[in-house]
């Protein structure tokens, strides 16, 4: 009989702005801690299997995999770290229980992007170093934002010869895409602003939302345009916080007598890294809900999905995810979002949680974010924000500026 | 938080200022090395087209990533340094999230002759934001100051 592998066990911090008080790595222990409890698992002698998603630079030290197991409870246990969005790690963990070879695995995924002060250059770090990064300013920052040698007045010298002080911050690319979208769409820069408005609204009603406000199309359309059509409104602001999960096979999931939900497809890919064949419409997206629905024997998500998350982190790319994903025609995104059919009552209740705009971007947690609240909705413990009978949901991640990858998770509540 | 003891005074926690030295020596590759070669001298791109599916790379490569098979160096071709814009943004603020001293054009221009773009800088005083499908054309150092790198190309603009 075939393994089914199901989450019984979520954990996770509060999400802030900045997390002076606290210590990467408490951040971590805090949210594995809350998931285990809930999971009612002891990771000294129940968990079989530990996981981590981090980038090396996002953290700010080298080899981030060797600073894992102490606050984990991973010590001298199997235990690795996936260069990528918390949801690669999900499919690690599935993987590593559908083979038999684990039964238990815990699967964590942090942001302490407030450690980071220079998150433009590093973000500018992942352009083709030849070809493209030249192309944003010059080769060496002109200051050096947390060193104390080097100040405005007194930056870093430069190296190269350029006559450049400024590199473009790098998510100009953002900027380009959207209006790619909005014009292969007819999607209007209103119904993005709608996209910004649903989510920091949906954000009131999600304890763990740092970025909630009541605001209209109007402030959206008003905030500057950083790198047109890309207003400051449509950029999710950052945030600091960490989720953890604890996934099990099913037999032990019920010997520990949880409730669980099945995570029941998983679908990755990778665009390639070149703007200059790379495709401007989410094929990632597309590709990695083909794989996910089949495996999860989906065969009309619009029908059969009763919730969904979908990246957010500028307010075009959840329009542009959903039309990837196939639950709206190409187009029609925006119609749906501003007739409702995105709202908790309409047909695709979409960012419930309030997404990256309304929480805030937790950058590789992002994906595990999406999870958190799918499996929040299907628990049936979203409170106001819950979505009436909802038994199949599914999270979809991107990684984020410049790349092109990402991944899709479907899950079902236990009996579905 | 699962800890017993929390920070209570904001005026307490500290911190170290920590510093990455991360430099590094990018090799232009053997396909980089013959296309920037190629632009010290002449103010020409190179392409090269994969002998498969015959989609023409720019920037040149040596392999093909639909087919996965080798470009052999007879499929390399010389084409017109100017394109038209696919998309574009006006960038406002740097790397660090402060205003730029002058905003700043950026676009993927689709070179003629080729299925490929290069990421580019674009200067006009065409005012429009939307400056999709205006045709555009490289503008160069003048060649005894090439240095065989991307700003050999300044930047493009509208001809
Ligand atoms: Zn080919």
């Amino acid at each position: 009989m075939s393994r089914r592998v199901c989450v019984i066990g979520i954990g996770h911090t509060d999400f802030n702005s900045i997390t002076p008080d606290v210590e990467w790595k408490e951040l971590m222990y805090e949210s594995c801690q809350k998931a285990y409890v809930d999971a009612g698992v002891d990771p000294r002698k129940d968990i079989d299997s530990f996981i981590t998603c981090a980038e090396d630079y996002l953290e700010g030290f080298s080899i981030f995999d060797e600073f894992v197991p102490d606050q984990i409870g991973a010590v001298l246990r199997p235990c690795c770290t996936v260069c990528g969005d918390g949801l690669y790690g999900l499919g690690t963990a599935y993987m590593q229980i559908k083979t038999g070879l684990m039964d238990v695995v815990s699967v964590e995924s942090h942001s302490k992007i407030s450690d980071l002060l220079t998150l433009g250059d590093i973000l500018l770090h992942a352009f083709d170093p030849v070809f493209e990064r030249p192309v944003t300013g010059p080769v060496e920052r002109p200051r050096y934002g947390g060193s104390p040698e080097y100040t405005k007045e007194d930056p870093k010298p430069l190296v190269g010869s350029t006559k450049e002080k400024q590199r473009v911050h790098p998510y100009f690319l953002a900027g380009m895409e959207m209006q790619d979208y909005l014009r292969t769409s007819g999607t209007t820069e209103e119904e993005c602003a709608e996209v910004v408005v649903k989510n920091k609204m949906n954000a009131f009603f999600n304890p763990l939302a740092d970025y909630e406000a009541k605001i209209s199309i109007d402030n959206v359309m008003g905030s500057e345009y950083l790198f047109s059509p890309l207003k400051r409104l449509d950029i999710s602001p950052n945030v600091d916080g960490a989720i953890t999960f604890v996934l099990a096979e099913e037999k032990t999931a019920k010997e520990l007598g949880v409730d669980p939900i099945y995570l029941s497809g998983f679908g990755w890919s990778s665009e390639t890294p070149w703007l200059s064949t790379r495709g401007m419409s989410a094929d990632y997206a597309t590709k990695s809900s083909q794989m996910a629905y089949k495996m999860a024997g989906i065969t009309n998500p619009r029908k059969q999905l009763d919730i969904v998350e979908v990246d957010d982190r500028f307010s075009y790319k959840e329009l542009q995810h959903l039309e990837a994903i196939g639950l709206a025609r190409p187009g029609e995104a925006g119609q749906m979002l501003m007739e409702g059919e995105l709202a908790k009552d309409g047909a695709i209740p979409t960012n419930m949680s309030g997404g990256s705009l309304g929480i805030g971007n937790c950058f590789e947690a992002t994906g595990m974010q999406k999870a958190l609240e799918i499996i929040t909705q299907l628990r049936g413990h979203a409170a106001k924000r819950q979505v009436a009978d909802a038994e199949v949901g599914l999270a979809q991640a991107w990684r984020g500026i410049p790349s092109g990858s990402g991944a899709v998770a479907v899950f079902e509540r236990g009996g579905a | 938080m699962t800890f017993l003891e929390k920070q209570t005074d904001p005026t307490t926690p500290m911190h170290w200022n920590g510093d990455m030295q991360a430099d590094y020596f990018y090799s232009n590759g053997v396909a980089g090395d013959k296309f920037f070669k190629h632009l010290m001298k002449k103010d020409t791109f190179l392409a090269s087209e994969c002998p498969k599916c015959g989609v023409i790379f720019i920037p040149p490569r040596l392999y093909c990533e639909d087919c996965f098979c080798d470009i052999p160096d007879e499929n390399w071709m010389e084409v017109k340094s100017q394109g038209i814009i696919r998309a574009n943004t006006t960038a406002m603020i740097d790397a660090h999230g402060d205003p730029l001293e002058e905003p700043v054009i950026m676009a993927l221009i689709d070179i003629d002759e080729t299925d490929g773009a290069m990421l580019g800088r674009v200067k006009t005083e065409i005012l429009d934001m939307d400056l999709c499908g205006l045709t555009v054309k490289a503008v160069l150092r003048p060649k005894n100051e090439r240095e065989g790198t991307m700003k050999d190309i300044l930047y493009y603009e509208p001809y």
